[in-house]
């Protein structure tokens, strides 16, 4: 087992970033989208165009990005996008307008029942995905694009307490140890005749055979702790304010990536609640393309 | 064995916070890609036994900290990116069962392990209808979906990795506890 950092040093402009100006350009986004509820096809392009600069600005390569753009697609596509489509369900009350063209019906075989699709049905599940999109990719980004070693400080800079921040910081720094703790007690115990592959037997068994993997590395990372406990209060740890290594500093682009985040949640939130704007519809030449 | 107040956040609850992070997250990385089998689309994570532990054994800022970082680790490295809402509901999943770490003076007595895997099971479903009830919001999907495609496959899977793994590693930490004196 290899736990390696898909960090790599790039020279984008999407690195070129303060890491508290990307997580708060993210929760911006989020929030956007969230808080006041947003459906409007015109937003929910805006934004995922948005999003989709970052993820293509951000230039990672395709052999590195395709694996977990599989699993992401999945999820979206299949259940989000399929839940829209013939559920209609999770979104406004609107998308079940019953007055909607019907576009064709899916019969439960050996029933009379069926689930039937409607124009705003397909509509809505297009929204949804480009919706979640719009979160994610700007997530999916960060582990190839934020170095590991600058967490703690930017937590630390944003607010967060000492504590917390060191929490995170030595939760990246243990990472690699425990991931090499399990390859070295999985080859121990496979050399005395532990077939991890071959996990026969039912459920319970199955689970229980996982024990002289998982039990060795747990024991012995309580071990490691209290050493560490001991060498962090020898420091004096906690007893004052703690200095950090690495220093952050805002370029002006920060300020003005940040200012385009909080413009784009107060954009959203005024439109939604000062104009009503930004609730479901289906556009006319959506439905005037489909049926005439 | 256990003497330290509840909510007290020192330097061990720091170590072993962090400490509970790395290993879920590591755990968890290994299962998203290569996960047990089970019904339906339950997966079983072997790593949520270990979360729920570590709040058992060293409180609920622990179970907390291990539970939130943890989960944002394991999505990270495998790449899914962070998902806050998930990441909160792992946090609860291991700060619920850090609760009764006070009333849990021996790591083998049978009433002891039966009482944390209780707590347990109360953390997963606190825990776990927290992250899919905000789904609701984050990823649009309604009350259904969120009920029975979300929360019961999670509730199921974790308990029973829990009900397993759990006796084993507090009976196991009982020995290693008293070998070491503290």
């Amino acid at each position: 087992m290899l736990v390696t950092w898909k960090y790599r040093p790039r020279n984008t402009f999407i690195q070129s970033l303060d890491p508290r100006t990307r997580f708060i350009l993210l929760a911006c986004t989020i929030f956007a989208l969230t808080i006041p509820d947003i459906w409007d096809y015109r937003i929910l392009v805006s934004l995922f165009l948005l999003s989709l600069t970052q993820f293509l600005l951000a230039r990672i390569e395709w052999k590195d990005i395709r694996r977990p753009l599989f699993f992401i697609s999945i999820l979206v596509f299949l259940i989000v996008g399929l839940n829209g489509l013939l559920s209609g369900r999770g979104g406004p009350s609107s998308v079940d307008d019953p007055n909607s063209p019907i576009l064709f019906q899916v019969l439960i075989p050996g029933t009379a029942w069926g689930v039937t699709v409607t124009i705003s049905k397909l509509w809505f599940a297009m929204n949804q995905v480009i919706r979640i999109l719009s979160m994610a990719l700007p997530a999916i980004l960060i582990p190839y694009s934020m170095d590991p070693n600058i967490y703690g400080t930017a937590f630390k800079r944003m607010g967060v307490s000492d504590k917390i921040s060191f929490t995170t910081d030595l939760a990246f720094r243990f990472l690699p140890t425990f991931a090499r703790d399990l390859t070295i007690t999985m080859d121990a115990q496979r050399a005395r005749g532990y077939e991890m592959d071959k996990l026969k037997g039912g459920v319970v068994a199955r689970i229980q055979r996982l024990a002289p993997l998982v039990i060795p590395v747990t024991m012995q990372s309580t071990v490691t702790g209290e050493e560490v406990i001991d060498a962090m209060d020898l420091r004096a740890f906690g007893t004052a304010p703690r200095t950090w290594l690495k220093e952050l500093h805002y370029a002006p682009r920060d300020y003005a990536v940040i200012g385009l985040g909080v413009a784009i949640f107060i954009t959203c939130c005024v439109l939604k609640w000062g104009f009503g704007i930004g609730g479901f519809f289906v556009p006319d030449f959506f439905t005037k393309v489909l049926v005439g | 064995m256990n003497n330290n107040s509840t909510w007290e956040f020192g330097t061990r609850q720091v170590v072993y916070g962090a400490i509970g992070a790395a290993l879920y997250g590591a755990l968890s990385w290994a299962t998203n890609f290569f996960p047990l089998p089970a019904a339906g689309n339950i997966t079983f994570r072997p790593a949520v036994a270990v979360l729920i532990f570590f709040g058992v054994a060293y409180g609920p800022i622990v179970g907390l900290l291990a539970g939130f970082i943890g989960n944002t680790l394991g999505d990270l490295i495998s790449g899914f990116g962070f998902y806050w809402n998930w990441s909160l509901g792992n946090g609860l999943m291991g700060m619920i069962p850090g609760l009764v770490m006070a009333s849990i003076t021996d790591f083998k007595a049978r009433s002891q392990i039966i009482k944390a895997v209780g707590w347990g099971a109360l953390g997963i479903a606190v825990g776990m209808l927290f992250a899919s009830l905000t789904e609701m919001f984050t990823g649009g999907i309604d009350l259904n979906t969120a009920l029975v495609g979300y929360f019961v496959p999670a509730f199921l899977g974790n308990f029973i990795v829990t009900a397993i793994l759990l006796p084993i590693l507090m009976i196991a930490f009982a020995g290693v506890a008293a070998r070491r004196g503290r």
